[in-house]
């Protein structure tokens, strides 16, 4: 198993707050900034977890996850997949769970708990 | 001893995850690097050389009397409605019901605004005057929102309230009579933190969420200070608590350590904190019992006591690692079990408890059933707030 992941996040603080704490822990992270980025990167590159931003200026994080989980890539029918929101609109986590994804987070994000969340799926290559 | 001289022994803030150290003295919410709450930190070996606890004792009652531990610089910041010292009654009938010779209700109805939320809204509205903060904004399930509209319009600062819809009116009313504006949300409170924290990054709100500032847990410990000095400088030898975002239950374990640096208890024997949630929304208990170090968050939330529908606390690794630090438990109990102690609270001591609270009552007899209490134990349950806040929830 690999190490890679993809976080799909048009804010680019939160961006380089993820990216600086799982690269320090070993992990490879793929950056997309919008929706249609994100699930083309999904579907090239060899990505173990995909960390997804509900808000994103294309398409939605939902839809995101839909085409990912639809994709004909047979990895990505399975691969776990992080929603992260700022809970601005009734029931995202359901909807996030009922497009395809396997846990969901709000924001802020604590640190120690993406490191957990993580490496639950995706042990930390620095262990 | 030399008197002290110092309203606050304040030295500056802490991230409870990282250790990051943060000046007081500046405006801030959470962690900045690792997006954890933060923790107020107090020169707690000065304040031992100088401050009295017998002292304070005899001091006017309310919660500023221990100001050298509370974080407001200058007395002139301090924004009271007369806040804290809420009753220790003793429940000597339900107690004999259930076997029990020593428990106790800390009964927080009598707070301005009928709750404890006041606790912590005096503290956090006071510390953001001192920081010159003009306008604060929150999201609620209902007795916070109360309480920050009136410390609010008492500081003569601009508040912004996002509440569920179904929040009880009585928390709509005293909101808006205070002059706040208040938003109604067609969701949880997470929508309404999500809406809130939008709003005040957009429009530059303070925003006083549940462990988004460091300062509201403040006001809240002192609820663990009353307890010691009440039981003679030691501590309970059990704490059932509601939990929605915690704050208290942190908070009074921060008080427990902060009492023992100062050397003022009389031994170090802390309470089991009993951690008490709704079937209906159980985040905290779920992971307590998965042995989870954060919770998931509870999907499809619902419950009559509004305070305790919160899908997932800012501080819930805090939570967990102070229950199991007291080697304490957490249990949730139903809605129809909350409903039946409310009515054997008011009915057989004359405590119209909110729900909440009623929620403590119905956790303590399951506690009981499984022989996890002794009888000859110090119980303390809490009642968080007036019953008759929720008057619509009662046919």
């Amino acid at each position: 198993m690999g190490n890679n992941v993809l976080y799909i996040e048009d804010n680019p603080d939160n961006m380089t707050l993820v990216k600086r704490v799982l690269e320090a822990r070993g992990y490879c992270l793929l950056q997309a900034m919008n929706g249609l980025d994100g699930v083309a990167t999904a579907e090239r590159e060899e990505v173990d977890l995909i960390l997804l931003d509900i808000n994103l200026p294309d398409i939605d994080g939902y839809e995101v996850a839909r085409r990912i989980r639809g994709s004909g890539k047979p990895k990505l029918a399975y691969v776990p997949i992080i929603a992260i929101t700022a809970n601005a609109l009734k029931g995202d986590a359901e909807k996030a769970l009922g497009a395809g994804c396997d846990v969901y987070m709000s924001k802020p994000i604590n640190i120690r708990e993406l490191w957990a969340r993580v490496e639950a799926y995706v042990p930390s290559p620095q262990k | 001893m030399m008197p002290s001289e110092k309203t606050s022994y304040i030295t500056g803030l802490q991230c409870s995850d990282c250790g990051n150290l943060l000046s007081a003295d500046e405006v801030h919410t959470f962690c900045p690097d690792c997006q954890a709450p933060l923790l107020v930190n107090y020169d707690l070996n000065a304040a031992r050389g100088h401050v009295d606890r017998d002292e304070i004792h005899r001091r006017l009652k309310g919660m500023w009397r221990w100001h050298e531990l509370l974080p407001v610089c200058d007395p002139k910041n301090i924004v009271t409605l007369g806040e804290g010292d809420a009753a220790l009654l003793h429940l000597p009938r339900i107690g004999n019901s259930l076997g029990l010779i020593n428990l106790f209700v800390k009964d927080e109805s009598s707070n301005p605004t009928g709750s404890f939320k006041a606790r912590g809204l005096s503290a956090a509205v006071s510390k953001a005057k001192e920081l010159g903060i003009k306008k604060v904004i929150i999201p609620t399930a209902g007795n916070a929102g109360g309480a920050m509209a009136a410390y609010a319009a008492r500081a003569d600062m601009q508040a912004l309230i996002y509440m569920p819809k179904d929040t009880p009116n009585a928390n709509i009313v005293e909101s808006r009579i205070a002059s706040a504006e208040v938003i109604l949300v067609d969701g949880l409170i997470s929508d309404a933190a999500g809406m809130a924290g939008i709003k005040a990054r957009e429009e530059g709100w303070f925003d006083v969420s549940t462990f988004k500032e460091p300062y509201r847990m403040e006001g809240k410990k002192i609820m663990g200070y009353e307890l010691a000095e009440a039981f003679n400088w030691e501590l309970p030898d059990v704490i059932i608590y509601p939990t929605g975002g915690g704050t208290g239950l942190v908070g009074m374990w921060k008080a427990f350590e902060e009492l023992e640096q100062l050397g003022w208890l009389n031994n170090t024997k802390r309470p089991r904190m009993v951690s008490v949630q709704a079937e209906g929304c159980a985040p905290v208990i779920k992971a307590f019992h998965a042995g989870a170090s954060f919770c998931d968050f509870w999907l499809g939330a619902q419950t009559i006591a509004s305070g305790l529908r919160v899908p997932k606390s800012f501080a819930d690794r805090l939570i967990l690692a102070d229950i199991r630090a007291s080697n304490g438990t957490a249990l949730a109990v139903s809605d129809s079990a909350i409903m039946e102690f409310q009515k054997n609270l008011a009915a057989l001591e004359g405590i119209f408890a909110a729900p909440e609270g009623a929620a403590t009552l119905a956790a303590l007899k399951e506690l009981v059933v499984q022989k996890w209490i002794e009888p000859d134990e110090r119980v303390v349950i809490f009642n968080t707030g007036s019953g008759l806040k929720y008057l619509d929830l009662i046919g």
